[in-house]
């Protein structure tokens, strides 16, 4: 990092003593007092747990959860592996590895399987892990066009602007706006990729960073030129240890061939949901608890080191080299988006579908019968459960899209228990900055396990939750109170 | 500059805080501190939009309203809360809101509580009694950026478990703490309190 940051200084002298952590606080700056917050926050500092873990996912938890609890020492939040759900991982002193296929997989080579993928604009039809890959597949053209002086900043964000593009990551924010924003900032700037994947029910970004790691970082650069920006951060979920080594090797291969326009580089995550959320994966980012900023003042206008700061979602950027190559008239024509869909359906993975396709049609190509479902949850924790299957996939529609996830129930699945189980993951990931959120998520998890249907009670329980600081706490009842729309629909 | 509160005219100079002219309460503000935007019971609608009286500066022809029925019914919910996880007995400004917002906690029937924390006593001058602490951060950020730039409080956990403590955890005589009492001074709830008040 240009600053000295102290999450980094603090993993490089994992296991932690009294003495290393004055130590990083010495040399990133900072009071102790702010080191030791930051060691009593995030869950890797206080070591991790140990063993055989379920990662408890909406899918376990419609598989039977307590069975499947049982062959397990503990639980892991949702890691973008919905589509293989149930998975066992084991932690030990050696690593960190998955079970899969009868085999402890390290975390440093386990990547989705790329057949999970279907589609051929956005997806990429073969994975391309190296330089050579990806310019077979017809990459890099955005980034050679720049070097050859056919694009420009104002290229770029009139492009951008003309298709459209909304946010991927869940806001569905213009994309041209906050590029603009920055634009307009002074020097100096900052480009964060948020690659902090941890809405349960999405492993979009977790994909492309695994198999395409040259798309999402000439989207990156692209970007990072049309904002000014001096400094590329990727900000990626730690445990996606695999996509963060084929990055790093990205870069290296970029700069190597003369393409690295802006320095770029990996900032391992905090590892907690609420680092999804920009202003508290910019908090992290300088070293402290991720905490939600008040907002005013927004990231653009003074974002990592009060500085002004692009935070863009993985799968958005993806779209700008695809964006530019067939021109925001052609690319707006279908435009792309990847819906993470998983549960009861004979295909789960990742489609490549147009804004609009209806929900019942989306669940089809993944080999699923709507009418033999019992409901979906679209969107993912802080999302809704649904039968509308003629509801269009699209932004600003009668329910939140989110990030694109969909996890179908069938009729046999009991949707308390996977209520039940969101309920706990936002208890668990709640930061406790704000007060309706840690009290309202503990609350919930009570009424939840009681069946709680008294319509009062739960009118006051979503007027106090809309009142928190942050999307988390704002959004922690949507679920629940969906769930009852859809027992009275049913 | 001229805004609307509660459907009526009322003047306010530039920069002031909501605040000042609408008629809410307060927890975690404090004016020689930081904290700010944190507790939520000032908030008001702006415009339809929910912002805290706190931490937002008037505009001109702003639309405030500070008694909407779901405002009401978040006051109530947010006090019923605290009143069932935690040990309000020293807290009479907020024994007094659950009065007059109608709280009744035991409508929520179960919540994780903070009361079972056992109080510190590693020091002459004051007692931290986190049974108490409703964690508005006010001590944290008086020892630290507001007031004292001294950092011998920090905060430890995630969610519900969030309570200030002290860097390694140590008793506060090892730590930076100056014993200049801000922290006391600060505190709502009685958390924090001068041991020359407690008998025996
Ligand atoms: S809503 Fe929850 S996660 Fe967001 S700031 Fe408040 S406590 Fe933290
Ligand atoms: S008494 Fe100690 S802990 Fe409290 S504000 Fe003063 S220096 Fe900080
Ligand atoms: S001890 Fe007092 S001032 Fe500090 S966080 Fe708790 S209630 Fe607030
Ligand atoms: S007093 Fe405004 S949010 Fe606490």
């Amino acid at each position: 990092m240009e600053q000295p940051s102290l999450l980094p200084l603090l993993d490089e002298r994992l296991p932690l003593t009294e003495e290393k952590v004055a130590e990083a606080a010495r040399l990133a700056g900072v009071p102790l007092a702010q080191a030791w917050g930051v060691v009593a926050y995030y869950p890797r500092y206080r070591g991790l747990p140990q063993g055989r873990l379920l990662v408890d996912d909406p899918v376990a938890r419609a598989r039977g959860f307590s069975r499947l609890r049982e062959e397990a020492e503990g639980t892991y939040p949702p890691l973008g592996l919905e589509a293989l759900s149930p998975v066992y991982l084991r932690f030990t002193e050696k690593g960190r590895f998955l079970e899969w296929e009868g085999r402890w997989v390290p975390f440093r080579e386990f990547r989705l399987p790329f057949a999970l993928g279907r589609g051929h604009g956005l997806l990429p039809p073969e994975p391309a892990p190296t330089l050579a890959q990806y310019l077979a597949l017809g990459g890099l053209g955005g980034l050679r066009a720049w070097k050859g002086g056919l694009l420009d900043p104002g290229k770029v964000l009139k492009a951008v602007e003309e298709a459209g593009l909304l946010g991927r990551g869940g806001a569905a924010f213009p994309t041209h706006v906050k590029m603009r924003a920055v634009a307009q900032g002074q020097a100096p700037k900052y480009l964060v990729v948020n690659a902090d994947e941890s809405e349960p029910g999405n492993f979009k970004d977790r994909f492309l960073l695994e198999h395409h790691p040259f798309l999402v970082l000439e989207g990156a650069l692209l970007a990072a030129l049309a904002v000014g920006a001096s400094r590329v951060y990727l900000y990626v979920r730690e445990e996606f240890e695999a996509a963060i080594l084929g990055l790093e090797r990205a870069i290296r291969e970029l700069e190597e061939a003369g393409f690295l326009f802006v320095p770029t580089e990996v900032f391992r995550s905090g590892g907690l949901y609420i680092c999804g959320e920009e202003t508290a994966l910019l908090e992290s980012m300088e070293g402290k608890r991720a905490e939600p900023r008040l907002k005013p003042p927004f990231p653009v206008e003074r974002g990592l080191w009060g500085r002004p700061t692009l935070v863009q979602n993985v799968e958005t950027l993806a779209n700008l080299p695809l964006l530019l190559r067939e021109g925001p008239e052609a690319w707006r024509r279908k435009e792309p988006k990847l819906f993470s869909i998983s549960g009861d359906v004979a295909r789960p993975g990742l489609y490549e579908l147009p804004l609009g396709t209806p929900l019942g049609e989306a669940l089809r190509r993944a080999g699923g019968e709507p009418e033999a479902l019992q409901a979906v949850l679209l969107g993912g924790a802080a999302g809704v459960f649904t039968r509308d299957w003629d509801l269009p996939l699209a932004y600003g529609g009668r329910l939140p899209l989110g990030a694109g996830a969909i996890v179908a129930f069938g009729k046999d699945v009991d949707l308390w228990e996977v209520l039940e189980g969101l309920a706990h993951f936002f208890q668990e990931e709640s930061c406790g900055k704000c007060f309706p959120c840690p009290l309202g998520t503990a609350v919930q998890v009570g009424m939840v396990r009681r069946r709680e249907r008294d319509p009062s009670l739960l009118q006051d329980l979503a007027a106090t939750l809309r009142g928190s600081l942050c999307g988390l706490g704002q959004s922690a009842f949507w679920a629940y109170r969906s769930l009852l729309e859809v027992e009275g629909a049913a | 500059m001229r805004l609307k509160v509660n459907g009526k005219e009322v003047e306010a100079k530039e920069g002031a805080l909501l605040l000042e002219v609408a008629p809410v309460p307060t927890l975690c503000h404090h004016p020689h501190t930081e904290t700010r935007g944190v507790c939520r019971l000032c908030l008001v609608e702006v415009n339809g939009r929910l912002a805290p009286a706190c931490a937002t500066e008037v505009r001109e022809g702003m639309e405030v309203r500070t008694d909407t029925e779901g405002l009401k019914a978040l006051r109530r919910t947010l006090l019923e809360w605290l009143a069932l996880t935690t040990d309000l007995s020293l807290a009479p400004g907020l024994l007094g809101l659950m009065a007059a917002y109608g709280a009744e906690p035991g409508r929520w029937k179960e919540a994780p509580s903070r009361r079972g924390r056992p109080p510190i006593r590693d020091n002459p001058f004051f007692l931290r009694d986190y049974a108490k602490c409703v964690n508005c951060r006010r001590c944290v950020d008086a020892c630290g950026d507001g007031i004292m730039g001294v950092y011998a409080l920090t905060l430890a956990g995630r969610g519900l478990q969030a309570h200030p403590t002290t860097p390694l955890d140590r008793p506060l005589p090892e730590t930076p703490c100056v014993f200049c009492g801000n922290c006391v001074q600060v505190c709502p709830t009685g958390a924090l309190r001068p041991l020359a008040l407690e008998v025996g």
